[in-house]
C-alpha cells in the first residue's frame, strides 16, 4: 500500500542524485522490493510513469528486481527462505513464521526493504 | 601536458553522453525504522514499556485498553496515545481513568507513524510514566508497515467482523505477540467458529498467542495482560 507515496520518494531521491553529479537525464533506476514489503511492483511502475514526467526521469526504466524473504531460526540455527502455507484460501503461497526445518519460531532477516540499488544517468 | 610522476595517469572521466552507473543501496523504508528505533531507545532509556495495540475499526482496542488500566493502575503509572484521523474522543474516555492520554489526530493517514509517535513522546515527561499503550488507528492494513518504537504488539480482531479476518489479513499478524478475540458473547449469534479464528492466527504465527475476551465484562482480559508480561 502507499506505493503512490513511496513512488515520490523514490523519484525525489533519484533527483537528488542526479542532480549531485549534474546529470543530464536518469536512464534506468534499478529498484530491490522485498518480498514481504507492502508494495506492489506494478503500481509502484504505474506511479513511476506518471511522477517521471517532464522531470529528469522523464523516459527512464524503472527496474524492479524482487528479493525473496529470509528468515533465521534461533533454536536450530536454519537461515534460509520461509515456510510457505500452501492453502487456497490465500490464493498465493503465504510465507508463515515456523522454521521448515524444527517447525521452531523464526526472526525475519531479510525481505522488508525498498532500496534504490543503482542509477544509470548520462553526464553533461 | 604536464605530469605530476612517472606512476600517476591522466584523470579518467566520462565523456559527455556517456552513462554513469551509481551505487545507491538507499532503503527508502530506512526513515520510518530509524525514528522507530529512536522513540524506543527514548523508552527505553527512561525504561517505560510501550504496547501496540491494533485492530480494525470497531473491535475493542479502546475498551480493552480501559479493562486493562483498571487491572495495571496500582502496579504501573500509564498513559495512553490515542490515534485517529480526527476527533479526540477515545482519548478523552481513557482520559476518564485517571492516566495520562494524548490523542494524535493522524488527518488523512491511515495509521500513525514514528514522527507523530515522537512528537506524542516529547509531550510526556517520561519520568513520570512505566507503562505506555500507543493505540493506533483502526486499521488491519497499513499499522503493520509501519513500526513506533515499541517492545510489544496485540491486535484486537472481534466476532462481529466474521469468520475471515485473520486469512484476509495476515501480514499484520505476523509481527505480534497477542491477538484479542474480542466480542466472544456474540461468536452463537454471528455463527463465528472462534477455535478456527485462533487456528488461523497459529499457522500464520506460531509465536502469537490468541486469547477470548469480551472487553465490556472484562472476561479475558487478565489473560491478556499475562500474556503481555505485564
Amino acid at each position: 500500500m502507499h506505493e503512490y507515496s513511496i513512488t515520490t520518494q523514490i523519484v525525489k531521491s533519484v533527483t537528488e542524485e542526479a542532480e549531485k553529479h549534474e546529470a543530464k537525464n536518469v536512464v534506468e533506476v534499478h529498484l530491490v522490493i522485498g518480498d514481504l514489503t507492502f508494495l506492489n511492483p506494478e503500481q509502484v511502475k504505474f506511479w513511476y510513469e506518471v511522477l517521471i514526467e517532464s522531470t529528469i526521469l522523464e523516459k527512464s526504466r524503472l527496474r524492479i528486481e524482487k528479493k525473496e524473504g529470509r528468515v533465521r531460526c534461533p533454536s536450530c540455527g536454519y537461515e534460509g527462505s520461509f515456510k510457505y502455507i500452501d492453502d487456497p484460501v490465500y490464493h498465493i503461497p503465504f510465507p508463515v513464521l515456523s522454521c521448515p526445518n524444527c517447525e521452531g519460531i523464526v526472526d525475519i532477516v531479510d525481505g522488508k526493504e525498498c532500496t534504490i540499488k543503482s542509477i544509470k544517468m548520462v553526464v553533461s | 601536458m604536464p605530469v605530476l610522476s612517472l606512476n600517476v595517469k591522466d584523470v579518467v572521466r566520462a565523456e559527455e553522453g556517456e552513462i554513469y552507473d551509481i551505487e545507491l543501496d538507499t532503503n527508502i523504508l530506512k526513515a520510518n525504522q530509524r525514528l522507530a528505533d529512536e522513540n524506543r531507545r527514548l523508552l527505553r532509556k527512561h525504561r517505560v514499556e510501550a504496547i501496540d495495540v491494533m485492530g480494525s475499526t470497531g473491535s475493542g482496542k479502546t475498551s480493552l485498553i480501559e479493562k486493562m488500566i483498571r487491572i495495571l493502575k496500582g502496579r504501573y503509572r500509564i498513559a495512553v496515545f490515542k490515534g485517529d484521523l480526527t476527533t479526540s474522543i477515545d482519548a478523552e474516555i481513557i482520559g476518564r481513568h485517571g492516566v495520562v492520554s494524548v490523542p494524535i489526530n493522524t488527518g488523512k493517514e491511515c495509521h500513525l507513524d514514528a514522527n507523530l509517535v515522537s512528537k506524542a513522546i516529547k509531550s510526556v515527561n517520561l519520568k513520570k510514566i512505566d507503562l505506555l499503550f500507543i493505540e493506533n488507528v483502526g486499521n488491519l492494513i497499513c499499522p503493520a508497515e509501519f513500526p513506533l518504537g515499541s517492545d510489544k504488539r496485540i491486535v484486537v480482531i472481534s466476532v462481529t467482523e466474521g469468520p475471515y479476518m485473520v486469512v484476509k489479513h495476515p501480514f499484520i499478524f505476523m509481527d505480534t505477540n497477542v491477538v484479542a478475540v474480542n466480542k466472544i458473547d456474540l461468536a452463537e449469534a454471528m455463527e463465528v467458529d472462534i477455535e478456527r479464528l485462533k487456528q488461523d492466527v497459529r499457522s500464520i504465527n506460531p509465536s502469537a498467542v490468541p486469547v477470548k475476551t469480551n472487553c465490556r465484562t472484562g472476561e479475558g482480559v487478565p489473560r491478556v495482560v499475562e500474556a503481555l508480561g505485564l
